[in-house]
């Protein structure tokens, strides 16, 4: 192997771990973040040169330390690492694992370890999409309807008080994560929610959908008694069954109420009812729960043949005063319109009082567009259209979105 | 008798030479009351957006990032407490006692350079 693909492999397998361990040693996620990629630039060089080392993983996380030693002198604001006695053998996996041992997975405990409740709700989560899912700060600005420099503005915020009030980064004993449950969650809720975005999972957070369902899974076997923990697994199950139907032939979106139910994960079906069972007999609902609840009826489609999209409109409502949100009413609007018809989804499409960026949000203009076509508005279903296209969307929406404009030019 | 002096400013202040005159003005001041036999401690906090709340309501405690914001509780007290890192503090600070509802800020020294 080159030291190109073997710094790639060492990158992809070892990199979210090196980085939380420098993190966690000198309580200063940039630091971290530069060290790192200082090593990373000096691998191909020395491994091209000398050969390739035994251990890469220990070879990155030894020469990024040494650099983020180098940075802390200069700076003289690292007088805690200063102090530490220098390590001889650096294993970023023996430092790791010593600290950890409640928790079975080594990305959800720094999930936990990263969701510390010491930091605003908002900016923990968007520091764990950052650090530990690696989303650019425009996806996760997207995320929150925000823009990109207020996300930056919150993310630097959040980093200047982890150092400078000596946040530590060591994971919490089981009496603690309670009150970082709630930013856990969310955190896999929006990773899945880019990964999903994708269609195609050909995106960089495509790899997402995959261990934020593994993830979520090993959460609901840890924490079973929490029935939020168990309605994020079974979101997540039900909205991946689906990804087999998502695509079509030549490669297009196929929206939810064109999909083959044939082609869903039956077991993945299954398994999140029997989640959603277990959840119903803890006796308290929540948001994950409802959206959870949501699926379920899109995917009873299998039995019965038809959506009961009443049913839905009146979850969407509830959900949306357990936790209002400007995503979940663009949903409501397009489940109000199958069921009472395309101008009683457009008003409400019309009412959402939103942030502007409502409008630079793919999903949004997407619906715009479903609605006012069926509504027969065809000029303004072209007008969404065209501008979820300048939205950057992924290629399997790009072809669906062009595809439907095609359709609208030739009506 | 002991007393509390407590230094309430604004955090945008900035220009160099005022500030220069401020931290000069707060040693004359510290010599001053330790020459009298006065001096009994002071500190320099680090600024507000360091800050930690916990809160306690109806006997639950919830952490906040951020100052102490509201006004209908009233400075009763301090503990000055040395601590390894913010979570050990908010630990001692949990343990501090008080009524059904009442909050703790928990706030870095700035240490001496």
């Amino acid at each position: 192997m080159d030291a190109e693909a073997l710094l790639e492999t060492a990158v992809r397998e070892a990199g979210d771990r090196i980085r939380a361990a420098l993190a966690m040693r000198f309580r200063d996620l940039d630091m971290a973040e530069e060290a790192f990629g200082f090593a990373a630039l000096r691998a191909v060089e020395t491994w091209r040169r000398d050969g390739a080392p035994r251990d890469p993983a220990a070879w990155l996380y030894a020469v990024a330390r040494r650099r983020a030693f180098d940075l802390g002198r200069r700076a003289q604001v690292r007088e805690r690492a200063q102090h530490d006695p220098p390590e001889p053998t650096p294993d970023p996996e023996t430092i790791l694992m010593a600290a950890f041992e409640p928790i079975p997975d080594e990305r959800l405990r720094l999930i936990f370890i990263c969701c510390h409740p010491a930091l605003s709700p908002e900016a923990r989560i968007a520091l764990t999409l950052r650090t530990l899912c690696g989303l650019s700060v425009e996806r996760i600005a997207r995320a929150w309807l925000t823009t990109e420099v207020a996300m930056q503005q919150r993310l630097t915020r959040a980093k200047g008080k982890i150092r400078d009030a000596a946040i530590r980064f060591e994971i919490p004993g089981p009496d603690q994560w309670p009150e970082r449950l709630d930013a856990v969650l969310a955190t896999l809720e929006i990773a899945y929610a880019q990964a999903y975005e994708d269609a195609a999972g050909l995106s960089d957070a495509a790899d997402l959908a995959g261990e934020t369902l593994r993830l979520s899974g090993l959460l609901a076997q840890l924490l079973p008694d929490e029935p939020e923990v168990l309605g994020l697994a079974a979101m997540i199950r039900l909205a991946e069954s689906r990804r087999p139907a998502r695509l079509d032939d030549l490669g297009a979106m196929t929206p939810l109420s064109e999909q083959d139910v044939d082609l869903w994960d039956a077991a993945l079906i299954a398994e999140a009812a029997g989640l959603l069972r277990r959840a119903a007999d803890l006796g308290r609902s929540g948001p994950y729960q409802l959206m959870a609840t949501i699926h379920v009826v899109h995917a009873a489609r299998r039995e019965t043949g038809a959506t009961a999209w009443a049913d839905i409109v009146t979850l969407y409502d509830i959900l949306l005063a357990v936790r209002p949100s400007a995503v979940a009413e663009v949903n409501r609007a397009v489940a109000l319109a199958e069921a009472q018809g395309a101008e009683q989804g457009l008003t409400a499409l019309a009412a959402i009082d939103a942030p502007a960026r409502l409008a630079d949000w793919l999903p949004y203009q997407a619906a715009r567009a479903g609605l006012c076509a069926k509504a027969g508005r065809v000029e303004e279903a072209a007008d969404a259209l065209r501008h979820a296209l300048a939205l950057h969307p992924a290629p399997a929406e790009r072809l669906f979105l062009q595809r439907r404009l095609a359709e609208l030019s030739a009506a | 008798m002991q007393y509390l002096l407590l230094i309430y400013s604004d955090e945008a202040l900035r220009e160099p030479a005022l500030l220069q005159e401020i931290t000069a003005a707060h040693m004359r001041l510290g010599a001053e009351l330790a020459e009298a036999g006065a001096m009994v401690g002071g500190n320099r906090l680090k600024t507000s957006d360091t800050a930690t709340t916990i809160r306690t309501v109806g006997g639950a405690k919830t952490l906040h990032d951020g100052p102490y914001a509201e006004t209908r509780e009233q400075l009763a007290g301090y503990y000055l407490v040395e601590a390894p890192d913010l979570d050990a503090a908010i630990g001692w600070g949990k343990k501090i006692p008080g009524g059904p509802n009442y909050s703790i800020e928990v706030r870095p020294i700035w240490p001496l350079s």
